[in-house]
């Protein structure tokens, strides 16, 4: 039995190590697809800004990418370096599905990034348009096989315990669980929409400076991250509500951590609390009178919403990252939403490109998929807590024979590690976007280019 | 015999890993010895390839959890803090190598972080591989020892023969990629990293049996040829090398250190197999069941040869000296014929704000449809509701791209500066 700091701070560290590496794929998956999309259409076209456009892109996916792959690598070994009982426990179970992730998937990323990055003036343009699909197919899979290994943790089925060991039994139930049918959609929108609010936020900032040589570029691409949200927003909160209601009756703590209620007979939306765990009320909260109906669908507002008292203290979740990382998610979302919303009456209106207010407050709305993304992660990982395999394995009882100070020390050190790196990666976005994209060359030419090929 | 595969298939990664990263981390720690103007050609050499010569350390890693997790879940806390270290190594080393590549030219700051993190990373390595060569402790299936057990003299010369075999690999493959070095350079270079790995590899043999607590069998027929087959097949690769330093054809000299470095794996593999952490957790007993080795050895065989076919074509197309890639320049865009239209013009005050009241109420009536608010009357309103919403916004996006682009608002300004 592990000493409760080892615990503690194995847990800290996963989440910062964890927090950080997902940072990367909420950009990366999206621009991918970006970088497939405008790099093929170059191709069928011939038109340059779609090149200019690539290889801006380019340059801070690069970057990411890599920032990526190598935080990636910490998460697979940390499974064993601080979880060896877990580790020995599940990987017959997650150990092959993040095989099958990392030869199907990252391979696929690894194989053909090179191509894509270092490719041109090498490699003909046909390759270079394969070979950027391949990367985004590849991280379309990644977060595919990882949803589903994170989604058995949640909601784990088709296994049978042999000596605290999980033997899969039934690989279909397995990767198909019936979390992963939630969780899944939802995050493959989330990556998404949160790189399509970088590129828009990116590319309002170039409106807003009036900066005349990006001018084209920036309209092109704020027009492809407006039009991609205005599709994805709605059916995002239609899919996340759909993940909530499903979480709420298969890991019924977590609900009622996330809305922020101890006793079950409130009928209001909480929009602050200040928990007390240990008395098992909150000291303070702000509510909406019945608001909190309208969770479970009744419009009457006199449905109550369950509180954490009905489940025993030693398998409720934390209330407080559980609570505030949901509102950091559901209000980022709802922003989204309504942003997104205007962006469509605005392009109806004709006025999409120059309006400065809206243009500004999509600049501030860079980050925010990213934020919303970490919140989620964080409702879905500390809500299930005290659980690592929900009511199966519990947490405390997963980690690995180490000292207090050797854990404290590389906790340390990640979060040096990562501070320094996030402040580095910041800098260079910003370095990057004020350089601005690369220069067109020559007089513009009033004829249209002939296409690459035919 | 399924858990074989398993390990054949750690055992096969594991070759891959130090064959392929072993030359780029090589490379990196060379880089430190090198002029600066050489540093910057250096990291472009890696960059092209090392997060596919990366990604079979993370194979590595988790086919050893998958498929030995009685090995993953001892041999990882064991060596804890070396790990970790290596770990934060590559971290900087891949950051350090997007940013140098990023920046354009030649900075000292990134090409140092570069070559330092290559040399830590291999140092911790090293010692990774002497704490499992020496046996963990171990007690029911877990690490039971210290947090700096993996410290020991073996480890350390460990460590130093893992430098001097990933320079010996770097400087191999140097003679591949670049026209830099003299013939004579590369040959006394070379050939000296060739007799010091030559040494490292007897001294850490000799004291193998006393540093590794199992016993060895090479009293068992089969074992033994398979060992100083190895053996043999390494040797001659050095041979190779050593004749093939500093003379054509260039890929020769990383075939023959290839090839030996395998060969020395395939060796300790053939002394110490069925066991897998020394001195008795044998290959049977970390295996997982049956069911999850079945589905890794057919799913990740299965994917194996294509993995390698792409691989192989990745390199091929950068195969040859490296030169620096000429990136032709982004042509200029076709030009808008007429002015941009003009905005609409501003309606009265009462309009705009009966407009924004409206428009407000059916932002939020839109929020609550797609959140199925209302899905308590009829189970059809929400996927309805999320179906007319996104279309419609599909269709506005279709169409105002459609007329934004008739408009010219994606075509140069005519008579405005187009060059920056």
């Amino acid at each position: 039995m592990a000493s409760p700091g080892v615990v503690e701070l194995s847990r800290w560290q996963f989440a910062i190590t964890a927090i950080f590496h997902m940072t990367f794929p909420a950009l990366t998956v999206g621009l991918s697809v970006l970088l497939a999309v405008v790099y093929t259409v170059y191709v069928r076209t011939g038109n340059p800004l779609y090149l200019q456009i690539f290889r801006f892109w380019k340059k801070i996916f690069a970057v990411g990418f890599g920032l990526g792959v190598v935080a990636g690598t910490v998460m697979t070994f940390e499974f064993g370096l601080n979880w060896g009982v877990y580790a020995h426990a599940v990987g017959p179970v997650i150990g092959v599905t993040i095989g099958m992730e990392v030869i199907t998937a990252f391979f696929l990323e690894a194989g053909f990034i090179g191509l894509m990055l270092y490719g041109d003036g090498r490699i003909r343009p046909r390759t270079m348009a394969l070979a950027s699909w391949m990367v985004a197919f590849g991280t379309l899979l990644s977060t595919t096989w990882i949803l589903s290994a994170n989604s058995w943790m949640q909601d784990p089925v088709g296994y049978q315990k042999v000596a605290g060991q999980f033997h899969a039994k039934d690989w279909m139930s397995i990767l198909f669980n019936p979390a992963f049918a939630h969780r899944f959609p939802h995050m493959l929108l989330a990556v998404l929409i949160s790189s399509a609010w970088f590129v828009g936020g990116i590319s309002a900032w170039y409106l807003v400076k009036k900066r005349s040589s990006a001018q084209p570029m920036a309209r092109r691409c704020l027009s492809i991250a407006l039009g991609v949200l205005g599709v994805l927003m709605p059916l995002q909160l239609y899919v996340g509500d759909g993940t909530a209601v499903f979480m709420g009756q298969h890991q019924l703590p977590k609900l009622e951590a996330f809305e922020g209620n101890w006793r079950s007979d409130n009928n209001g939306y909480n929009l602050l609390v200040v928990p007390d765990a240990d008395k098992g009320e909150n000291r303070l909260h702000v509510e909406i009178p019945h608001l909190g109906s309208v969770i479970a669908q009744d419009l009457s507002g006199r449905t109550t919403t369950p509180g954490l008292l009905q489940t025993p203290p030693d398998e409720r979740p934390n209330m407080w990252t559980t609570f505030y990382g949901f509102r950091a998610m559901y209000f980022t979302a709802l922003l989204m939403f309504g942003t997104a919303f205007a962006g469509v009456v605005l392009r109806l209106r004709r006025r999409l490109y120059d309006s400065p207010r809206f243009l500004r407050w999509m600049v501030w709305m860079t980050p925010a998929g990213i934020i919303a993304i970490t919140g989620g992660w964080i409702v879905a990982e500390t809500g299930r807590q005290p659980w690592v395999v929900y009511g199966q394995l519990r947490t405390a009882d997963a980690v690995s024979h180490l000292s207090t100070p050797e854990v404290a020390a590389t906790l340390a050190g990640f979060v040096l590690l990562y501070v320094t790196l996030l402040a580095i990666w910041a800098r260079y976005i910003v370095r990057t976007v004020k350089a601005g994209p690369e220069a067109l060359t020559g007089p513009a030419s009033t004829d249209v280019p002939e296409a690459l090929v035919a | 015999m399924l858990e074989y595969a398993a390990y054949a298939l750690v055992l096969f990664s594991l070759a891959m890993y130090v064959v392929l990263d072993g030359y780029d981390l090589g490379v990196g720690m060379l880089s430190l010895a090198a002029r600066p103007e050489r540093r910057r050609e250096y990291g472009e050499i890696v960059a092209t390839a090392w997060d596919a010569n990366e990604s079979w350390l993370i194979l590595v890693g988790v086919v050893l959890w998958a498929g030995l997790p009685g090995a993953y879940a001892v041999v990882l806390p064991a060596v804890y803090l070396p790990l970790i270290v290596m770990l934060a190594a590559v971290i900087l080393r891949g950051l350090a190598l997007e940013m140098h590549s990023a920046a354009g030219r030649y900075r000292r700051g990134w090409a140092l972080l570069f070559g330092g993190a290559s040399l830590a990373a291999t140092v911790c390595q090293g010692l990774v591989l002497g704490a499992v060569l020496t046996g963990p402790r171990q007690r029911g299936g877990a690490f039971h020892g210290g947090a700096f057990d993996w410290f020991s003299l073996y480890g350390v010369l460990c460590a130093a023969g893992l430098v001097v075999v990933y320079l010996l690999a770097g400087a191999a493959w140097l003679q591949d990629k670049t026209e830099g070095w003299s013939r004579s350079e590369v040959r006394r270079t070379g050939r000296t990293l060739l007799l010091a790995t030559a040494a490292m590899a007897l001294v850490l043999g000799l004291m193998l049996p006393g540093a590794d607590p199992q016993q060895f069998q090479l009293g068992q027929p089969v074992r033994a040829v398979l060992f100083w087959l190895a053996v043999g097949v390494a040797a001659v690769a050095g041979a190779v090398a050593w004749h093939g330093f500093g003379r054509g054809p260039d890929w020769r000299p990383f075939a023959a250190v290839a090839t030996m470095t395998a060969s020395g794996l395939l060796g300790l593999a053939a002394l110490s197999l069925p066991v897998v952490v020394p001195p008795g957790l044998s290959v049977h007993q970390v295996a997982s069941p049956h069911s999850s080795q079945l589905f890794l050895v057919l799913g990740v065989g299965l994917c194996m040869p294509f993995v390698l076919a792409y691989n192989i074509y990745a390199w091929r197309s950068f195969r040859g000296k490296y030169s620096d890639p000429v990136e032709s320049p982004v042509p200029p865009l076709p030009a808008r014929g007429r002015a941009l239209p003009d905005a609409p013009a501003a309606t009265g005050a009462a309009r705009t704000i009966v407009r924004r009241v409206l428009l407000t109420v059916l932002g939020v009536l839109a929020t609550g449809l797609s959140q199925d608010v209302f899905g308590g009357a009829s189970d059809l309103i929400g996927p309805i509701g999320v179906t007319v919403l996104g279309c419609a916004a599909l269709a506005a996006w279709i169409a105002g791209d459609r007329r934004d682009g008739r408009a010219g608002y994606f075509d140069a300004d005519t008579g405005a500066e187009t060059t920056s």
